[in-house]
């Protein structure tokens, strides 16, 4: 079982899951993506899209701090 | 069929801006509003017009996930503009709607644009007073909020502006006058005040009463009770504004007297409720405040006196004319809150009826107290409606 990082610090919706999207396509059953994001709107938008998300599993959601203080929306996805 | 992609540079796609827009729902055009954010956001927070706006919601993720399912959900038979959060994911939608031979166009800036989009009305006053001066009620219609411009002779006073300083700078430049004074009714709680920015752009006198236990880092210039500011005075024409005390929604609340016939109350008295008075931790104490504020300070004002809040509750309260306001008179007939007898009943009452807190009121509150902010954060916060009456009644249409 693999673990990729996909960052998309900076970006905005839709980027976030368009991105999270062909990543998850192109990986095996599975096998899991890290997706951190800077977007808090991010948040509600994964819950929302593994609803009807043919190879997506939303398993975990956490914040952190990076070094300058901002905020971190960090989105574990398993491929199914 | 088309697969969601990322827009790639500079968008082509057609875009209406949200001052345009809202006047077409406002007449009824017959548009189509494909709103594409999660069914959180939407549910909690909807465009809205003066006539009911026909929308179809399609999470954006729908389209990334299944194109062709998502489009199938919306019909063909109107023009169609695409609405989300900001502007970008819509953006992403129109693009798809395009490839799939469909036009629409996406509405500029989203929910964060209708947000923070002003709407002037000119207030139809009678004629004597027509002619000595204009109220301008500025409807913030995202959040239903209201703020104010007085012009006479030349001169202007803003009361609650909102975060957009510079808006009332060109609305004032426009109408060849010049802001003298800044007033703000209270130290709000849902949206951040332009106030403090606007009064030291143009260097004039900023006022708001924070009340005891609030630590303002504003420059202030004071206002007792009962005193009156003018404005006007270089033309010869001289219209007075009279600051009338009335604690309660906050403990600095304050309603202003515009030439003893227009009373701007902020979050006090509403057309159809009154103002909440547990944002502070101090409901009983705040509560017993509003009662006798708006039991005693406004007993000696004529029932012909206009009352011009600082919100709305819902699209019923404004008039035919567009603008939200109430004879005084009539509201101490109707507004269920001012019927109550004693301060025990109406703080038991108003308990009742609040609605939550806005999301982010404590950061607010902070802020319009002089604390620092980014302009994310604070567009963040201000998102949604206001929640700032007490109202017994479930207002129609809010």
């Amino acid at each position: 079982m693999a673990l990729k990082k996909l960052d998309v610090r900076g970006t905005k919706c839709p980027i976030p899951i368009v991105r999270a999207k062909k990543e998850i396509d192109a990986m095996t059953p599975g096998d899991e993506l890290e997706v951190t994001a800077t977007d808090a709107g991010s948040v509600p938008d994964f819950q929302g899209w593994v609803k009807t998300a043919k190879h997506a599993i939303l398993k975990s959601q956490r914040t952190e701090k990076d070094d300058t203080g901002r905020e971190l929306y960090i989105h574990l996805l398993e491929r199914k | 069929m088309a697969e969601a992609s990322e827009p790639a540079g500079p968008s082509p796609v057609p875009t209406v801006e949200v001052g345009d827009l809202l006047p077409r729902l406002d007449r009824g055009d017959p548009l189509l509003l494909l709103d594409v954010r999660n069914r959180d956001e939407y549910e909690s927070w909807k465009l809205e017009a003066r006539r009911p706006v026909e929308t179809v919601h399609v999470p954006y993720f729908d389209f990334i996930e299944d194109a062709e399912g998502a489009l199938a959900q919306v019909p063909h038979d109107r023009e169609l503009v695409v609405l989300c959060a900001k502007g970008g994911s819509s953006e992403m939608v129109v693009e798809l709607l395009g490839e799939a031979g469909r036009s629409a166009r996406n509405v500029s800036g989203g929910m964060i644009a209708y947000g923070v989009y002003l709407e002037p009305v000119k207030l139809p006053l009678a004629a004597p007073e027509a002619a000595r001066y204009e109220l301008w009620q500025v409807n913030r219609r995202g959040k239903a909020c209201l703020s104010y411009v007085i012009v006479s002779g030349g001169e202007a006073v803003v009361v609650d502006p909102s975060r957009h300083a510079s808006w009332y700078e060109g609305f004032a430049a426009e109408r060849g006058t010049r802001i003298v004074r800044v007033l703000d009714t209270h130290v709000h709680a849902d949206h951040v005040s332009g106030g403090p920015e606007l009064a030291r752009k143009l260097g004039v006198p900023y006022f708001v009463c924070a009340g005891a236990g609030f630590e303002l880092r504003h420059a202030v210039t004071p206002l007792a009770d009962g005193q009156q500011v003018r404005l006007g005075g270089e033309q010869g024409v001289s219209i007075e504004v009279r600051v009338i005390s009335t604690p309660g929604h906050t403990p600095g609340s304050t309603s202003f007297l515009v030439d003893g016939r227009y009373l701007l109350t902020g979050d006090t008295l509403f057309v159809a409720a009154v103002g909440r008075p547990d944002l502070g931790g101090h409901v009983v104490e705040w509560g017993r405040d509003l009662f006798f504020s708006l039991r005693d300070r406004l007993s000696d004002l004529p029932p012909a006196t206009r009352v011009l809040p600082a919100h709305y509750g819902g699209l019923s309260e404004i008039s035919g004319e567009g603008v939200v306001w109430g004879l005084l008179g009539e509201l101490r007939a109707t507004v269920p809150e001012l019927q109550i007898a004693t301060p025990e009943e109406f703080i038991s009452a108003v308990r009742g009826a609040v609605k939550d807190p806005p999301a982010a009121y404590a950061e607010i509150i902070k802020v319009n107290l002089g604390g620092p902010a980014s302009e994310e954060q604070i567009c963040e916060w201000e998102l949604g409606k206001n929640q700032c009456a007490a109202s017994t009644r479930r207002a129609a249409g809010a």
